[in-house]
């Protein structure tokens, strides 16, 4: 087990910022934990990284208490927090090689343009850091948070400022890490659709609380939740026709935004749609069941309150 | 190369060869050129002897670096978090004691270019009197400590008030209030307040040295209760930057 949290609790001051935060993340599993703004995730990271005393509860990251073993854990473990700050003035290659001896690693220059590369930072290496974009600065970090080769990499929003070029090529290099160097992935998100393409096990955690924790297949699975497509289908007024299990959402044109009831399959619901005489062009899934899932289970906690 | 090593490289690369180290680089030539040609003419127009003005220069040299010693301190950690590069620092396989230290690296490299370039000026100044010698070292000696507790001082607030501006100006208050027996008049000094404030106060302990020294032309073991002092300040100041890194909010 690489992550193992149990019962958390964060007291900061007089105020509780986490309270039975609960969490696991094995080898080369990518792990989501969701949430709203405020929910606590980033304040989970650093009690995670050691950068905070927990009040209660348990956490062992890669065997190691993260405060008491932060040196240790620290040698262990990459981090690619929410705010990536550099020294501006220096170089990418410069910058990296110097957070190297930090760990008391020596890369050589291939190492380090290997390292560029692989984040898509190639042929950028003489330029001062203070010319980078936000989406390069984003790269940068990543490509720090590799430096060390860990065996648990934390990421705090990743993708954030990259284009969609450049967000498959990180997701593709998590990936990459995951599946063929058993790096085990702790992802905090706002993008689900990172999530839906990267991760295997989630977290929803809100007001310092987990929610809902599992695998994605099972919770979604268990939630039931109403999926979303949008159809392209023949012109004409056939609306009368739509099948009860089948509620359009709204229409521009021939396109269809529907959504089907949890208790049918797609399959069915096209079949029946097709009996109903509404020939279909295209179909194409929208937000997903993790979209509906995240939304009930955050939107349940705000009522709550 | 060890960890505070290679913190206090890269902090004196990024004092020494950015825009703001050289700034203040040729700040420093300025005021010492101007300080001096003023102190030069008042030699030759005997207004003042030749040791009140090494006195002069010295104590001037000792409070710039001071100054600058709480201008990087204040931005050291304050600084860093808001510029985002403080997390990756530590979240590094790096103590508090080695981030503080590797900071005062970068100090200590300020400092001794300052006080190599205030060698001229003092040797100009001072080049026809008896003193010389005793100038130069006791500044190094008293100066020193000083001025890297300062720097000590301002990197503690840095981590504890979590904000440049808030950092700088709390340790510029403490500059000033450390700094103002020079600015007080005699009877003032004479008062116990003002007799007990001198006793403790490290900047007092340094300036009254250099009055001794220069002035007065007493020996070192006259002086050991002030370097003793000096010394207890750069102690106490360095505990608590630790402490302060040690125990700061994310």
């Amino acid at each position: 087990m690489l992550i193992e949290i149990c019962k958390l609790k964060l007291n900061l001051g007089t105020h509780t910022v986490l309270q039975d935060v609960n969490l696991t993340l094995e080898k080369s599993q990518i792990y989501g934990l969701l949430g709203p703004n405020g929910a606590g995730k980033s304040t989970t990271i650093s009690v995670i990284t050691g950068l905070r005393s927990l009040t209660g509860g348990s956490v062992r990251v890669l065997g190691l208490d993260p405060v008491a073993d932060s040196l240790q854990l620290h040698n262990r473990i990459g981090v690619l927090a929410e705010q990536a700050g550099f020294y501006d003035w220096m170089s990418a290659s410069d910058y990296l090689r110097w957070v190297a001896s930090l760990y008391q690693i020596r890369p050589d220059q291939a190492e380090i343009a290997q390292l560029l590369s692989r984040v898509g930072l190639e042929g950028q290496s003489p330029a001062p850091i203070a010319t980078y974009s936000r989406g390069m600065r984003q790269r940068l970090g990543l490509a720090r948070a590799l430096i060390n080769q860990p065996e648990l990499l934390i990421l705090d929003e990743p993708t954030n400022g990259l284009d969609p070029r450049g967000r498959r090529e990180i997701h593709d290099v998590l990936l990459d890490l995951s599946v063929n160097h058993g790096v085990g992935i702790l992802l905090c998100t706002h993008l689900l659709d990172d999530v839906d393409r990267l991760c295997t096990r989630i977290g929803i955690i809100a007001q310092g609380r987990t929610l809902l924790e599992g695998s994605i297949a099972d919770l979604l699975s268990a939630q039931r939740a109403a999926v979303r497509y949008r159809l392209r289908v023949e012109s004409g007024d056939v609306t009368q026709r739509i099948p009860d299990d089948i509620t359009l959402l709204a229409r521009a044109g021939d396109w269809w935004h529907v959504e089907i009831a949890s208790h049918i399959e797609p399959a069915s619901a096209w079949r029946k749609l097709l009996d109903a005489g509404i020939r279909i062009d295209e179909i194409h899934r929208e937000g997903g069941g993790l979209e509906e899932l995240y939304l009930s289970v955050t939107e349940a906690k705000e009522v709550s309150r | 190369m060890n960890t505070i090593t290679l913190i206090a490289r890269k902090e004196g690369g990024e004092l020494l060869l950015s825009g703001r180290g050289l700034a203040w680089l040729l700040a420093l030539s300025v005021i010492m050129s101007v300080l001096s040609l003023l102190l030069v003419s008042n030699t030759e127009l005997s207004l003042l002897d030749n040791a009140q003005v090494v006195y002069m220069v010295m104590g001037t040299v000792t409070a710039l670096g001071a100054l600058l010693a709480v201008v990087l301190g204040s931005d050291a950690v304050a600084g860093e978090r808001e510029r985002g590069s403080l997390m990756p620092l530590l979240l590094a396989p790096v103590t508090p004691s080695q981030i503080v230290f590797g900071k005062m690296g970068g100090q200590i490299a300020g400092w001794l270019v300052m006080y190599l370039l205030s060698l001229p000026y003092v040797w100009a100044v001072g080049s026809s009197g008896q003193n010389l010698i005793q100038a130069v070292t006791y500044l190094a000696l008293f100066g020193t400590p000083v001025v890297l507790g300062f720097g000590f001082l301002g990197i503690a607030l840095s981590a504890r008030l979590r904000s440049v501006r808030s950092a700088l100006l709390t340790s510029l208050i403490t500059l000033m209030l450390l700094a103002s027996p020079l600015l007080l008049g005699p009877s003032l000094r004479q008062s116990t307040i003002g007799q007990l404030f001198d006793a403790v106060n490290p900047f007092s302990a340094a300036v009254n040295t250099f009055d001794s020294v220069v002035i007065d032309s007493q020996p070192l073991v006259m002086q050991l209760t002030r370097l003793s002092i000096a010394l207890v300040w750069l102690v106490l100041t360095a505990v608590f930057a630790i402490r302060s890194v040690r125990k700061m909010e994310i």
